[in-house]
């Protein structure tokens, strides 16, 4: 049978191979891209590699993936394999119902297992973190140690061992000597097997994982969403080509142990077993080093801390570590991608985060559902001070009394379009309906600001909550469902500027940023009118650490830091003293920034929807978003 | 080998609790919450739910796109098992890795990478552009997902036909041949019954995490496209109503029981 390949198969491994590989290529390739965005190649460059090491939160996340996964490996492999020896003593029934509950995790859908696993958690109280995703891990990898190890463990004879025990040996010690060695190879390719599931999996850490705890999948998931960081594929690029070495290499020992295999039997058994010995003392020392380091990364945690959940790419990282290094407080930043999101989050766990920073509506619904803490305002100098009374006024439409929020951004919403692509004027948002631009509109995958876009259109209160009025908005969504691109977030930002889209629903915020990445984009307030939002901070009635977040709240407020944050993310600040200290002068003046009272006044804000109206909406969006 | 089953209890009873604890026990849970409302009374409303036309079309559309998923990867893998089991080379081993290597990378960036190549001015067509060829319009189309599932799952399919076919002794197959037959007719009733249940849990590998996937539609549908995982995904993350969800994973399970069945039924057919 030993043909040579011929030449069909070769090409059809070479295609199966370049469709494998293809998008490794590309992963390793944009890791020496200049250009932050992957669509444009900028140049060579190894500065991600560069940043990578001192990229700690990337480093934190690739050290949480390899300890959850050792220490997931070691204890699943023991229980599987003491599950698996003991199994083997019982009876034929007992057995196969046992392994049929063994493999519920491995055949089950992941999703469904970790859903599971979080509720047990919540309804135990079980502070999601570290511990549960490690739980978790160890459920799902036991199927597969057991999966190995139970079929060989089936063909080991049990009479040398009784022999030992005949001879007196202790029951372990005998085990030890005559079947732990027969069933070493199924042992090592069961825990093999259950390392790369812990390491490559992500659906069932992202059920089980709490707040600022991170493992790469998780990270990597939620930076998807708006443009992944190119340290990440610098880190991937690095595991990829670090596990291909192991890879030949181990392969080369295989071969060379064959060889020397046959050479032993004519008398050179100790040089393998001084080789096995040099690879198993390898592998024992670097499993030692990772776990050091990476118990370093995870248990390193200062005593003081505050738990932060603030919205995507909205401060200016900066800032995060001029707090830390001047208060000593450290900071557990996560970001959410919509305020619906972060509520589902909250109601859930209130004690997740201390400091939160929702929007108008969501402050509402937050504060009549009792799940906020009224202000210590005293300890808030800065935020009395400086933020602008106008504000606070506006704010009144949320929080009545001005117990709750501190405002910390504001803006309108609006279109952003590219003027390349668009030569027409865009004043209206009966523009996202225009066929001509198939698959080139981006919509905010937001359920509020969606449906405000089709209320306004109609000439309807954007807080609508008249069931023929949100049926016509979400016969009007459907109807767009084709021509949009997609319904994303925080990407809308990178997309347009990368010319990906021609139409794109976007914060004023971004507008700033954007034009100044790609000066074809233009914003603009649709004359229909549209929504004037304020984001405010706020603490969780639940919130561990509130004097953290106090601090947390009021060096936000502080003018220097205010400007230099809106000089990041170039959303409004409402913080006078700030704005007032905004150098160019073009963007203080700037109307998109800062729009002027005629603007306003065809703006509303958000208010609650109420329980019924939520659902109306959530079931409303369901359906649009499954109607394409 | 333990000659009191007493002992072999003690030896397995950790295992015992944490299969309790760690997947019962969750289980029951999922049942709890999907059979009752939030007061707590006992509800089919949560199940039934899934008669809702975005649910059904959601469920089927899911049905739809992991039935394709499973039939390419299928199509694709056992050819490509025969290729590696007949060439019995020395570096055999390190073929077979070679297709289960990109396993190591991140399934989320592997897809992510998707996206790049596949976008509308991605690397893709950027190079048919250069030959000028037509471009593709593929990125957040239900295609786009199709790829991606077939992408992800490719090497659990690969994995056990390859398995089953480098198993089968060639002398049987010399056999068959020696007998008079054709090489179709060797391949139909010899080599593919053979790998029949290298072929189910092949299946059964790629089927039941295409189906049940909320990611992959996620980032190469573009959010624009619901498969029932991204609805029950959303159940718990944005519109956080738990029985619903619930609700709706017990559906998902009775496919995922369905499957089994078929499945250990078709093992045990293949037995006798």
């Amino acid at each position: 049978m030993n043909r040579k390949t011929n030449p069909v198969e070769k090409i059809y491994m070479g295609i199966i191979f370049l469709f494998m590989y293809a998008p490794i290529v590309t992963l390793i390739v944009l890791s020496f891209n200049k250009s932050k965005s992957r669509a444009k190649w900028g140049g060579f460059t190894f500065q991600w590699y560069l940043n990578l090491v001192q990229d700690s939160e990337v480093l934190n996340a690739m050290a949480n993936t390899l300890i959850i996964a050792l220490i997931a490996t070691i204890v699943s492999t023991v229980i599987g394999t003491a599950a698996s020896v003991a199994l083997t003593g019982m009876k034929r029934r007992t057995r196969s119902l046992i392994m049929g509950v063994t493999n519920i995790p491995m055949i089950n859908a992941d999703i469904v297992t970790g859903i599971s696993l979080m509720l047990l958690f919540k309804v135990l109280h079980f502070d999601a973190g570290f511990i549960t995703v490690l739980i978790a891990h160890i459920t799902f990898d036991i199927p597969y140690v057991m999966l190995s190890v139970l079929p060989r463990m089936k063909t080991i004879s049990p009479s040398v061992y009784e022999a030992a025990l005949d001879l007196g040996a202790e029951p372990f010690f005998a085990f030890r000597r005559t079947i732990l060695p027969d069933l070493a190879p199924a042992i090592i390719s069961g825990s093999l097997m259950a390392f790369t599931m812990s390491i490559d999996d992500f659906i069932i850490t992202y059920f089980t994982k709490g707040s600022g705890f991170d493992t790469l999948s998780t990270k990597i998931y939620s930076e998807v969403k708006r443009g992944i960081r190119p340290e990440i594929y610098a880190l991937s690029a690095i595991i990829f080509v670090a596990v291909l070495i192991l890879l030949l290499l181990s392969d080369r020992m295989k071969l060379q142990s064959g060889k020397l295999a046959s050479r032993a039997r004519a008398g050179g058994n100790e040089k393998i077993k001084k080789i096995g010995g040099i690879v198993a003392l390898a592998g024992v020392s670097l499993a030692i080093i990772l776990m050091a380091l990476a118990f370093g990364g995870v248990f390193s945690k200062k005593s003081t801390q505050v738990f932060v959940y603030n919205a995507g790419e909205y401060i200016d990282p900066e800032v995060i570590e001029l707090f830390q290094k001047e208060t000593g407080i450290e900071v557990v930043y996560d970001e959410f991608e919509s305020n619906e999101i972060m509520y589902a989050k909250i109601a859930s766990d209130g004690a997740a985060y201390d400091v939160l920073c929702p929007s108008d509506y969501m402050i509402a619904k937050m504060i009549s559902n009792d799940m906020l803490m009224k202000l210590d305002w005293p300890e808030l100098p800065n935020a009395q001070n400086y933020i602008g009374r106008q504000y606070y006024e506006s704010a009144q439409a949320f929080d009545p009394s001005n117990e709750y929020a501190v405002p910390y951004c504001w803006g309108t919403v609006g279109i952003l379009y590219n003027r390349e692509m668009v030569h027409e004027s865009v004043n209206s948002w009966d523009i996202l309906w225009n066929p001509k631009y198939k698959g080139e509109i981006l919509m905010q995958d937001s359920i509020r600001d969606a449906f405000m876009v089709a209320l306004a259109r109609r000439g309807y209160s954007i807080n609508s909550v008249d069931p023929d009025e949100i049926n016509t908005a979400t016969a009007d969504l459907i109807e767009q469902a084709p021509l949009v691109q997609a319904y994303v977030i925080d990407q809308v930002r990178d997309k347009m500027i990368g010319n990906e889209a021609a139409l794109g629903v976007i914060y004023s915020g971004e507008a700033i940023y954007t034009r100044r990445e790609n000066e074809n984009l233009e914003y603009v307030i649709p004359d229909e009118g549209s929504n004037v939002w304020i984001d405010g901070w706020v603490i969780s009635r639940d919130a561990r650490n509130i004097e953290n977040a106090l601090a947390w709240i009021d060096f936000l407020c502080r003018p220097e830091i205010a400007l230099m944050n809106f000089e990041y993310i170039t959303y409004s600040t409402p913080n006078l003293a700030a704005q007032e200290m905004i150098e160019d002068e073009e963007i203080r003046n700037s109307k998109v920034a800062f729009p002027d009272d005629e603007t306003l006044s065809r703006c509303d804000t958000y208010v609650s929807l109420g329980e019924e109206g939520d659902r109306l909406y959530n079931e409303a969006w369901k359906k649009v978003k499954s109607a394409d | 080998m333990f000659r009191d089953s007493r002992k072999a209890g003690a030896v397995a009873s950790p295992y015992f609790a944490w299969a309790l604890i760690f997947i019962l026990v969750p289980l029951a849970m999922i049942l709890y919450y999907g059979l009752t409302d939030p007061s707590g009374s006992l509800t089919l409303a949560n199940i039934i739910a899934i008669a809702q036309p975005e649910h059904t079309k959601s469920l089927l559309l899911a049905l739809e796109l992991a039935i394709i998923s499973t039939v390419i990867c299928f199509l694709l893998a056992y050819p490509l098992g025969m290729i590696l089991a007949k060439n019995k080379m020395s570096s055999q081993g390190l073929i077979t890795t070679i297709f289960i290597l990109p396993m190591w990378m991140n399934f989320l960036l592997r897809t992510f990478s998707w996206m790049t190549l596949l976008e509308n001015h991605g690397v893709l067509n950027g190079i048919l552009e250069f030959l000028h060829l037509p471009t593709i319009h593929v990125i957040n189309t239900p295609a786009a997902i199709v790829i991606g599932m077939v992408y992800n799952f490719l090497p659990f399919m690969i994995m056990p036909i390859y398995n089953s076919l480098a198993k089968i002794d060639d002398n049987v197959i010399n056999a068959a041949r020696d007998l008079g037959a054709n090489a179709v007719q060797t391949f139909l009733r010899v080599t593919l019954p053979l790998t029949v249940p290298g072929i189910i849990s092949g299946v059964t590998m790629v089927f039941i995490p295409a189906l049940t996937t909320f990611a992959i539609s996620t980032m190469l549908g573009g959010s624009k496209i619901l498969l029932i995982g991204n609805v029950i995904e959303q159940e718990f993350t944005l519109t956080y109503d738990w029985h619903l969800g619930s609700g709706l994973s017990i559906v998902l399970m009775i496919f995922i029981v369905v499957n089994m069945v078929v499945s250990a039924v078709s093992e045990k057919k293949d037995e006798s």
